[in-house]
């Protein structure tokens, strides 16, 4: 029994598995062998595709682009990933995929089921539209840079969140998108200068360009304002941080809005139809900078920065519902919100949301509020004028409040 | 009867428990997403009380049953000497079957997300060599296996869906209503039918070493299939929703693909194909002893090990020749297995015990 087991494990080392030839390195790749992918982009090519891949590995860590058509995505990243630069190219630790307008137009679908299909790939690969040019293109100009083109990349994705200028989804929260409401949102880049990615110097002149708006059956390509782009950050609970310039009074106050708190609430009348649907959005802010002169310690004027930024977040908000329904696509997920909220009231209903959903009061309320202004309480100029003793600042502020 | 190669009862149902962990991983969640959709993940909880109530009652036909026999022994008490070696028979070439099934869904599955230029003939020699050398042993060297195993496994899955909490969102989770619960009933079926899976690790009866007065423990092993089949099925569905997870053939692997640890480790789904390999080789090998212990009763053999490797000969047969593409393999898969599956466990076998415990023969 013990001869028959030590022999047969002795067999298996000798079974070749995926490799060429007799080894038990079955699934063993070298390092120096291999082509990391981070990043790789995908453009329509007249009937076709045209693809490339940036990698970076090796011992001198160097970095390249490659690129190859083909009359489909699969067929051109086969072959792409058969000859690339003398290496294995691998997928596992892909981070962005970048797609051309025209891609996204016409075959988002088939970008999304490679992803899911490929062995290698994660479904949480970052999902680009780079408006204006091809993707290609931003490939192509990075190729050589320094940071790599890979980290520009990644490095836009962050910075894309943090400026509050949209959010790079992901292939899996899109595909679950389209899959489950019909409708997705991708974040959008576009060259700043006549749509040039480059500018003069070469250098990366690229800028977020809000979100694109896409449907299951791909008839569908809108791109939403910047406006637009906030108010679904804000209704999404996507919003990371946000720097917005508020006319207060005769100042102008920079506050950057970070704490954000998003409650929906369907209403039913009592014939059990769906009246309206409120939300309240919640925001915290801070004050970053102020231009002109004011006392931010009184409330009068804290209440009023409070108003404008409540004002600001509100249209923005109500501009994203507003598109949202005159497309007809409910890519706030409004429907779900509904159903998770009253799932009997809605089924009971018995309406279609296609029909309910375009002319569906949505009321939304933003309360602004201001929580931090750093170590400086006065703006410098009112510290310097008023000489009052710390007893008559203490007696002031608390008549004002 | 085979009392010096015992395990105690504890050892069987660890045994069950890593054997069935198999099938539970490979069919959850899409079978019964198919079914309850984003309430699937409740599924489970139906499929429990089921598992439960054929416990009792299995546990309730072998109670008078003497020391050392085996439900292979029940059945020929049960039925008389001819008709009980013709179910007997039966359940052997149908378990011999089964095997090779298991086998080539476990090839299937490795191609389809690890392996994709592979072929799955590699995978079916490997597996089966080694579980025809293993299922040819002693029934206590599997056991001590699968319990050596067992804290890998359960450590190395919890540690796995802990992970993926970050990714899981309530709203692909939600709503779940009354209305759904017919639908988590229709779901809880495919999860009954792995758990009910159970009954053929009886006819290892024999083997088992009863203490005077001990009862059975066999709810530690129900209750952590059950917990897995949770685990597995919230954490896909809340991660990829309904929709995704259905079209997908291993959702659940496609999610551990995503998991990153505290942004640091990566791409950690080798662990988990070395779980479903680990569970995969367990089951073959028991499926595998299980038989050679039918045809040992059969025969009146005094020693099982003979038949091992003839059984795996089958076995490889039957892997290689069930279905030609994935397709067809599919329709074995989604639809006869089951359905064949379910009939022996929850109706044909139970049937018997009943019918030998209505005629007084134990």
């Amino acid at each position: 029994m013990k001869k028959t087991l030590v022999l047969t494990l002795a067999l298996t080392l000798a079974l070749t598995g995926c490799s060429k030839g007799l080894t038990i390195f079955s699934n063993y790749r070298r390092i120096e062998n291999i082509e990391l992918v981070r990043a790789f982009t995908a453009d329509t090519q007249g009937d076709g595709v045209l693809v490339s891949i940036y990698g970076t590995a090796g011992e001198q860590n160097d970095a390249r682009m490659v690129e190859k058509s083909g009359p489909s995505l699969g067929t051109a990243m086969g072959e792409l990933l058969m000859m690339p630069l003398g290496r294995e190219a691998i997928l596992s630790h892909t981070e962005n995929l970048l797609i051309g307008e025209d891609m996204a137009r016409q075959r988002l679908n088939e970008c999304l089921d490679y992803v899911e299909r490929y062995s290698e790939t994660r479904l949480d690969i970052g999902l680009l539209i780079v408006r204006g040019s091809t993707a290609r293109d931003l490939l192509k100009g990075l190729s050589g840079s320094d940071p790599s083109a890979a980290d520009v990349i990644a490095g836009l994705a962050n910075h894309i969140a943090r400026v509050g200028e949209g959010a790079v989804f992901t292939c899996r929260e899109v595909a679950v998108s389209l899959l489950e409401n019909g409708v997705a949102l991708i974040q959008c880049v576009r060259g700043v200068e006549e749509e040039k990615l480059f500018d003069a110097r070469g250098d990366l002149n690229l800028e977020p360009d809000g979100f694109a708006v896409v449907t299951e059956d791909g008839q569908t390509l809108e791109f939403l304002t910047g406006e637009e782009t906030l108010g679904c950050l804000l209704l999404l609970s996507r919003l990371e941080a946000k720097d917005l310039d508020l006319a207060v009074g005769d100042t102008v106050a920079t506050v950057s809005v970070e704490e954000l708190k998003t409650a929906w609430e369907p209403v039913f009348d009592g014939d059990g139809a769906l009246t309206k649907i409120k939300v309240r959005v919640t925001a915290g802010a801070k004050l970053v900078s102020l231009r002109g002169v004011a006392d931010v310690t009184k409330k009068s004027w804290r209440e009023a920065a409070e108003r404008a930024l409540s004002e600001t977040l509100r249209a923005a908000a109500q501009a994203a519902v507003a598109r949202s329904q005159t497309l007809g696509l409910d890519f706030l997920d409004l429907h779900g919100i509904t159903a998770r909220k009253h799932p009997m009231k809605l089924e009971a209903m018995g309406r279609d949301w296609s029909d309910i959903f375009p002319t569906l009061p949505v009321e939304v309320e933003v309360e602004g509020a201001l929580r931090r202004t750093f170590d400086i309480m006065d703006s410098p100029e009112i510290a310097e004028k008023e000489e009052m003793t710390p007893w008559e600042k203490l007696t002031e502020s608390l008549k004002d409040n | 009867m085979g009392k010096v190669d015992g395990i105690t009862q504890r050892q069987l149902t660890v045994l069950i428990f890593v054997s069935l962990l198999s099938p539970m991983i490979r069919i959850l969640p899409t079978s019964a997403v198919v079914f309850a959709g984003r309430a699937a993940w409740l599924a489970p909880l139906p499929a429990f009380l089921l598992g439960r109530l054929l416990l009792a009652a299995m546990d309730a036909f072998g109670k008078n049953v003497p020391e050392g026999a085996g439900l292979a022994d029940m059945t020929e008490l049960a039925l008389g000497g001819g008709l009980g070696r013709a179910f007997n028979v039966l359940t052997a070439l149908w378990l011999t079957f089964y095997a090779g099934f298991v086998c080539r869904s476990a090839a299937e599955r490795l191609l389809a997300t690890v392996y994709p230029n592979g072929s799955p003939a590699v995978f079916i020699v490997v597996m089966l060599l080694v579980a025809v050398a293993v299922g040819a042993g002693s029934t206590k060297a599997l056991s001590r296996t699968a319990e050596v195993l067992m804290p890998i496994l359960v450590g190395v899955l919890a540690a796995v869906l802990l992970s993926a909490l970050p990714d899981v969102s309530a709203e692909r989770l939600l709503p779940v209503t009354l209305q759904d619960g017919k639908r988590v009933l229709y779901g809880s079926l495919p999860v009954f039918n792995v758990l009910a899976g159970f009954v053929y690790f009886l006819y290892l009866g024999g083997r088992v070493r009863k203490k005077p007065g001990a009862r059975p423990r066999r709810f530690p092993w129900l209750a952590g299939l059950t917990a897995v089949a949770l685990g597995v099925t919230f954490f896909t569905l809340g991660t990829i929703g309904e929709h995704l997870a259905v079209s997908m053939e291993n959702a659940f692997f496609i999610v551990i693909r995503n998991i990153k640890v505290f942004g640091v480790v990566e791409r950690v789904e080798a662990v988990v194909v070395a779980v479903w390999v680990v569970t995969d080789f367990i089951f073959v090998a028991a499926l595998l002893m299980i038989v050679s212990e039918i045809w040992r009763t059969v025969t009146g053999a005094k020693k099982r090990a003979a038949f091992a490797a003839p059984t795996g000969v089958l076995a490889g047969a039957a892997a290689f020749f069930i279905a030609e593409g994935v397709f067809d393999f599919q329709k074995w898969s989604d639809v006869l297995i089951p359905a064949i599956n379910l009939s022996f466990a929850l109706v044909l076998i139970p049937l018997v015990c009943a019918v030998g415990k209505l005629r007084k023969k134990y």
